[in-house]
């Protein structure tokens, strides 16, 4: 705990005139289960994007582990341990739920070079990938197709999906949105969980001040593509300035 | 794609392609050897198309690659059948690798495109190249030795009837093959890339390398198709290499059924009849083969599997946005 | 030398053009609609045959045939978009794909049936025939014609798009298709408009090749998608000063080919768009997408 696993330094990005990200120097510590919040347009999925590689870095440098994953391709950063989820539901729609999961699990397995295998035969693949469904609550489901299942259910599989992969370091985007009450405290607990079991190090971009504020060991505030406010969420919740930009006086 | 035929009906299936090759005119043979070769043509593609979800317009370049490649391997070289086929598959493969390389970091319309230019490239060169590849008569007298195993055994495959039995080894090799690649995890994450590239990648799916692979599997496929289509006509044509023989395994595959293993060999055979009875009437069969895609892509998507699967209540499978 | 390098740029200036006739229409349509239109040089094709029919059997002038020609293409395009297309907007792309494939078949063939599978030459133009002398060589004055012509269309385009109402709305509806229909814009039938006039520009860039090729076959529509496919792919799709870069470049290195090394014509042109290709994926001019 406390090693810094991810170290951006002035990370700059522009859509057009638009400044998303402007000079940004961030660093992620292993094991901090660290929050993203800011308002709309705050650059918070720019930065997901630019760390995870969904999109090109045009100035700055991103490390990850003490290695340069500033131009790597996305497949690679993956492979090194860096994963995300996305905000709106990005699964595949025509495959069962099992399949999803078993997707990621037998790739990072490098199974899936196998030409002549057969996938119903990969008994270690399978255990794996209905121990991430039983994390996430959607074990009942395994054979249904991906686009039968609720949205709920679809959002837990999102999740799922980058769970599957098993990295050291997961960006959650609104990771809870669209769930009922009962998947979200069942996934958040995961999450706590998960924190905790120190494999994997959590950053989630999120809106719900409350699993904010009750989760988080450190809350990151981004505002137009800078970072307003950095620290425990004690300290946020007192600097003036977010409060001022961001949580208006209602915390 | 959980299809569960039993074992039962493909036996069946293998012995009325043997009853055929034993019993049947020569009409028949020559009809369901036709059959057999657009099937390994359409396997091999459906697995870039309705597996992997690329479409590509150039496949006839790797269908004549298989064919000249034999072609010169048995005029210039030695004349076993075998090995004239392995070579027509290494070039159809070669030449698959090196365009796919161009073609498979684009995607979709780009890629559609490049596959239809580079295809045609193909032709032109064929064409062009009089001296070397017998331009538009393309190569010619292209013996069909007996298959001999290092000089003891020679089993002949002069007549179409012993050929014929040749063909269908490979016919049910190549559906064997392509059932297992579509079954194992590789095939699974083909089907991860068709449905979405983009959360492929971020499982861990080097994309790129995967649809080249899938590129080149299905270019070799084509490319044995080819080969056995010179052996059979005894000719190697720069048609082969034309769009509008690389359409032929789309429409084959989408009117059999795009995400079915079965469909594309379903299509084949619906293909090959359509045909037949086509050019008894009109020698524009062309004009039909537009009107019967565009009947498919207008209303029948899911192709005769799809329809069936539709019969029995099952619901229709058909590439999704 | 010189006398030969020159008339090999301004053959290949006039070949470019016809390209860039046919890769506007293909390039505005993919711009707005997204649609990749296959049949595209099909209406090329059509363009010049309903020109020559006008041609001889009308006994008309060239520019009746110019003029009625296209017309009867775009009757043939408005078909095609409102009750095919339009239903496949929506659908994977590998169907609107084939789906402009499948008229490809159609229309080649149609006009084998109709005009015979041979290939038809057209009566000799009585205006804008003759030539000129240029550095002690002859030059046809028709060709300079359509050098002229080329430039012309792509202000033309230029000026619609970027400063008429008409352009404005399409521009605003390529970009947000749904947004353009929150706010009243028909879209459908902007569509078929967008269509239409891209169909258009293919069927006169035809008329306008009936006296310049001299022979019109059922392959013509062949040749020239696939020339503007790879103008596409070296201009980037989408992008019209793209095409018209593109299709400049394409026809005067055709041009040099075909001068110089005979067999291998088509092939220089391959070889620039793998280059292209490896150094600029999304084309010279190319955008995202």
């Amino acid at each position: 705990m406390g090693e810094v696993i991810l170290d951006i330094k002035k990370l700059t990005n522009f859509f057009g005139q638009v400044c998303t990200a402007t000079n940004l120097d961030l660093r992620i510590e292993s094991g901090v289960l660290t929050s993203i919040i800011g308002p709309n347009g705050a650059g918070k999925s720019t930065l997901i994007n630019l760390i995870t590689g969904n999109l090109p870095v045009q100035s700055g440098t991103i490390f990850f582990k003490n290695q340069d994953i500033t131009h790597l391709p996305i497949h690679k950063r993956v492979r090194l341990g860096v994963c995300r989820s996305f905000q709106i539901v990005n699964i595949f729609p025509e495959l069962t739920v099992l399949e999803n999961i078993m997707i990621p699990i037998l790739t990072m397995a490098g199974r899936t070079w196998r030409l002549f295998a057969k996938t119903a035969q990969e008994k270690a693949g399978r255990t794996q990938a209905e121990a991430v469904l039983e994390r996430v609550g959607l074990i009942q489901r395994k054979d249904t197709v991906a686009n039968a299942l609720s949205h709920g259910d679809q959002r837990l599989l999102e999740v799922g999906v980058a769970l599957a992969v098993n990295p050291s370091l997961l960006f959650l985007d609104e990771p809870t949105a669209g769930m009922n009450p009962v998947e979200r405290v069942r996934l958040l607990e995961n999450i706590r969980q998960l924190s905790k079991d120190g494999r994997t190090t959590f950053v989630l971009v999120e809106h719900d001040m409350d699993i904010v504020f009750s989760l988080s060991d450190r809350v990151i505030v981004l505002h137009r593509g800078i970072i307003l406010g950095d620290g425990n969420p004690d300290e946020i919740r007192s600097n003036k300035q977010v409060r001022e930009v961001y949580l208006g006086d209602s915390v | 794609m959980k299809k569960t035929w039993p074992t039962l009906f493909i036996l069946l299936i293998i012995a009325v392609l043997i009853g055929i090759g034993l019993f049947s005119g020569r009409f028949m043979i020559y009809l369901t050897i036709r059959v057999m070769l657009l099937g390994i043509f359409a396997l091999g593609y459906n697995l870039l198309l309705g597996r992997t979800g690329l479409l590509s317009f150039g496949h006839g370049a790797f269908y004549a690659a298989g064919a000249y490649g034999l072609g010169f391997f048995s005029l210039h070289l030695s004349s076993h059948p075998l090995l004239g086929i392995v070579t027509g598959i290494a070039a159809a493969a070669l030449l698959a690798l090196i365009i796919g390389f161009f073609c498979v970091r684009h995607t979709e319309i780009y890629f559609a495109m490049l596959t239809l230019a580079f295809g045609m490239m193909v032709f032109s060169l064929i064409w062009n190249l009089r001296d070397f590849t017998g331009g538009d008569d393309g190569l010619v007298g292209i013996m069909r030795e007996a298959v001999s195993f290092f000089g003891l055994i020679k089993i002949p495959i002069k007549t179409d009837k012993q050929f014929y039995f040749l063909i269908l080894i490979f016919f049910l090799l190549s559906a064997w093959v392509v059932h297992r690649l579509q079954n194992s995890p590789f095939g699974l994450a083909l089907a991860g890339i068709r449905e979405n590239s983009n959360r492929s990648e971020f499982a861990g799916v080097s994309v790129k390398n995967y649809r080249l692979a899938v590129f080149v599997i299905s270019g070799a496929f084509a490319g044995l198709a080819g080969a056995l289509e010179t052996l059979l006509e005894s000719n190697a044509r720069p048609f082969m290499a034309h769009w509008s023989h690389s359409a032929e395994p789309i429409l084959v595959s989408l009117l059999g059924g795009l995400l079915s293993f079965t469909g594309p060999l379903v299509g084949s055979v619906f293909f090959i009849a359509m045909r037949e009875i086509i050019q008894r009437f009109t020698e524009n069969w062309m004009l039909w083969f537009g009107v019967v895609l565009l009947i498919v892509i207008m209303g029948f998507r899911g192709g005769v599997v799809g329809v069936l699967e539709g019969l029995l209540g099952r619901s229709r499978k058909e590439l999704k946005e | 030398m010189l006398q030969s390098v020159a008339h090999v740029i301004l053959a290949g200036l006039s070949t470019g053009m016809f390209i860039w006739l046919v890769a506007s229409g293909l390039t505005l349509i993919f711009g707005v609609l997204g649609v990749l239109n296959f049949a595209h040089g099909s209406f090329y094709m059509l363009g010049a045959y309903f020109c020559f029919t006008v041609l001889k059997y009308l006994g008309a002038n060239f520019w009746l045939g110019l003029l009625l020609g296209p017309i009867c293409v775009c009757i043939i395009g408005f078909l095609v978009e409102r009750f095919f297309l339009r239903y496949v907007y929506h659908l994977a792309l590998p169907y609107q794909l084939l789906l402009t494939f499948a008229f490809v078949l159609i229309f080649d063939n149609l006009v084998k049936m109709v005009w015979g599978a041979g290939s038809l030459t057209p009566p000799d133009l009585r205006s804008l025939s003759g030539s000129l002398e240029i550095i002690g060589r002859k030059f046809p004055i028709y060709n300079l014609f359509i050098i002229g012509v080329g430039p012309l269309v792509a202000l033309g385009l230029w000026l619609m798009i970027e400063k008429s109402w008409w352009g404005r709305i399409i521009r605003a509806a390529s970009s947000d298709r749904e947004m353009a229909a929150a706010i009243g814009v028909p879209v459908p039938a902007l569509f078929t408009s967008v269509f239409l006039f891209g169909t258009w520009l293919g069927a006169i860039g035809g008329g306008l090749a009936v006296p310049y090729v001299g022979l019109l076959t059922s392959g013509m529509g062949e040749t020239i998608i696939i020339e503007a496919f790879i103008v596409a792919v070296i201009g980037g799709l989408g992008s019209l000063k793209g095409a018209f870069v593109g299709a400049l470049i394409i026809g005067i290195l055709t041009a040099f080919g075909t001068r110089f090394f005979p067999a291998f014509d088509m092939f220089l042109t391959f070889i620039l768009m793998a280059i292209v290709l490896l150094w600029k994926p999304q084309g010279l001019f190319g955008g995202t997408k």
